[in-house]
């Protein structure tokens, strides 16, 4: 669960981060290298994560932070750090998802060190050893769980990662989105439904 | 409240987003009603589906985004060809190259080639040590063999030679000597994700042992894999106590030609706060041609005190 570095999901700034930023405004480069190792790896896996791609999550990483870096000095600590970082990220990720959704595609396959894996492998290995039958169904679940995030908005998938995988709080989602907490409730709502909709049997 | 309100509010209740009296007000309604207390299920149920598709960031990336990203900031001078790769992409390279090398093993080379018994694929294995006490899980029936010699005869027979060795698949503790003498083997493994792997293992859980330390530190050096190297100096970490590492340490930062390597090797000096460094740290920064690492070589020497030449 992403939490601030304060400890709390989505909370305001603890005086560790708030010197940091300071310090970073001020072009101290060692702290602002401690901001970015403090927040880069949640920032990676939801790049990863929503695009599934290690080149893609890349370069949603360098772009994010190459503009936290020119943009620090106009942060203000009128919403928290993480907050303001995720406005940055969310933004860059919605502009990949939705290029892809103009060309439809997606692959379940993701690149690693060890080649191209698909990313439910490892789920369905423990399985095949046990049980052919449920090896297959696990496949075709992954197969579904696939579609069913395909058919999402990006809007909608963006909603849903950040608060199933990251556990933000739809308050502070909207807030990222530059929405309110109630869009993001009925985004939240509306990917539920088409999943269980798409998923129909399997779950 | 009627079963459709509460629907709509399901997916909201199981992520804890209700205000406390909306939640109580669906708890009521699900005690009474078993058609939304299944919808509640279902929702549980999808969820932990979604769970089992989370990625990992894998831990190389991570570390090539960061020096990626700091070199982006220092914008100093273009680094060079084999600087300018990040470790994650060093060990993808690395990776390609174990396998270009496999498949120029698959060739029949003279009388020398592999084929695999029951099984599509073959490799070399390194030389295992006996397995003795550690308890043994499934075995299974992969054979691999390296053919070594080849003899065709007149009535159209052919005579082969080869070595077999069978895979096995065995589980113990890390104190478990079999075990720990499978990890140092595959530290020296061929395949450079075996090394990391096990290089990681014996990092976190055996650095203790005189003979880990031991394998780390020739690791760290002499790995080929940048990927593994990082994973060796990482396990180096709390022994910077000991000379033998320190010694090893300077050895990295005068000759690993990798910047992210010479970076961490700074970071960890700095944390021993050891004066004698201080003229191998001046000597090095002369001769760094790492922006980035020279950024770090001055913040330690600004940190001990120091100038950044010597006079």
């Amino acid at each position: 669960m992403a939490q601030d570095a304060s400890g709390a999901v989505g909370a305001r700034l603890s005086p560790q981060v708030d010197s940091l930023i300071r310090a970073a405004q001020r072009g101290d480069q060692d702290a602002f290298e401690q901001l970015v190792r403090t927040y880069d790896q949640t920032v990676l896996r939801l790049a990863m994560n929503l695009l599934r791609s290690p080149e893609d999550a890349r370069d949603v990483y360098q772009e994010a932070f190459l503009r936290v870096y020119r943009n620090l000095h106009s942060f203000r600590f009128d919403c928290s750090f993480q907050t303001w970082l995720y406005r940055i990220v969310t933004n860059i990720c919605l502009d990949q998802l939705r290029k892809r959704k103009v060309r439809k595609e997606e692959s379940s396959v993701v690149e690693t060190s060890d080649g191209a894996i698909d990313r439910m492998e490892g789920f369905e290995e423990d399985a095949a050893e046990a049980d052919p039958e449920r090896s297959m169904w696990n496949r075709q679940l992954k197969d579904r769980i696939e579609d069913a995030l395909r058919d999402l908005t990006p809007r909608e998938r963006m909603v849903f990662e950040l608060r199933h995988y990251q556990g933000l709080r739809l308050r502070n989602i909207g807030e990222m989105l530059g929405t309110t907490e109630e869009a993001a409730k009925n985004c939240l709502f509306r990917a539920t439904q088409k999943m269980r909709s798409v998923l129909g049997d399997f779950v | 409240m009627t079963c459709d309100s509460v629907s709509k509010l399901i997916p909201l209740y199981f992520y804890g987003e209700l205000t406390p009296d909306e939640e109580d007000r669906v708890e009521d309604h699900l005690h009474e009603c078993r058609e939304c207390t299944d919808a509640l299920s279902r929702q549980r149920a999808l969820a932990a589906a979604l769970d089992q598709r989370q990625v990992d960031v894998p831990p190389l990336l991570l570390e090539d985004c960061r020096m990626d990203l700091m070199a982006a900031i220092q914008g100093g001078a273009p680094r060079s060809e084999s600087a300018s790769k990040g470790p994650w992409t060093l060990f993808l390279e690395a990776i390609g190259a174990t396998f270009a090398g496999f498949h120029r093993l698959q060739r029949p080379v003279g009388a020398v080639a592999l084929i695999a018994l029951g099984f599509a694929a073959a490799r070399f294995t390194s030389t295992n040590p006996t397995l003795g006490t550690a308890d043994s899980g499934t075995s299974n029936a992969d054979v691999f063999a390296t053919v070594r010699s080849v003899r065709p005869d007149n009535a159209g027979h052919v005579q082969i030679a080869f070595d077999e060795t069978r895979r096995r698949t065995i589980s113990g503790s890390m104190e478990d000597q079999n075990i720990q003498q499978l990890l140092l083997s595959g530290a020296r493994d061929q395949d450079a994700s075996v090394r990391v792997e096990s290089v990681g293992v014996l990092k976190d859980r055996c650095a203790g042992s005189g003979e880990v330390k031991n394998e780390l530190l020739d690791r760290v050096v002499n790995d080929p894999n940048v990927g593994v190297r990082l994973e060796a100096l990482k396990g180096l970490k709390p022994l910077l106590g000991d000379a033998a590492v320190r010694k090893t340490l300077l050895q990295v930062l005068h000759s690993d030609d990798n910047p992210a390597m010479r970076k961490e090797v700074v970071d960890l000096i700095v944390t021993q706060r050891d004066d004698s460094m201080v003229s191998v740290l001046q000597n090095l920064y002369q001769r760094e041609d790492n922006n980035y690492v020279r950024l770090k070589l001055e913040k330690a020497l600004k940190e001990m005190n120091a100038s950044i030449g010597t006079f």
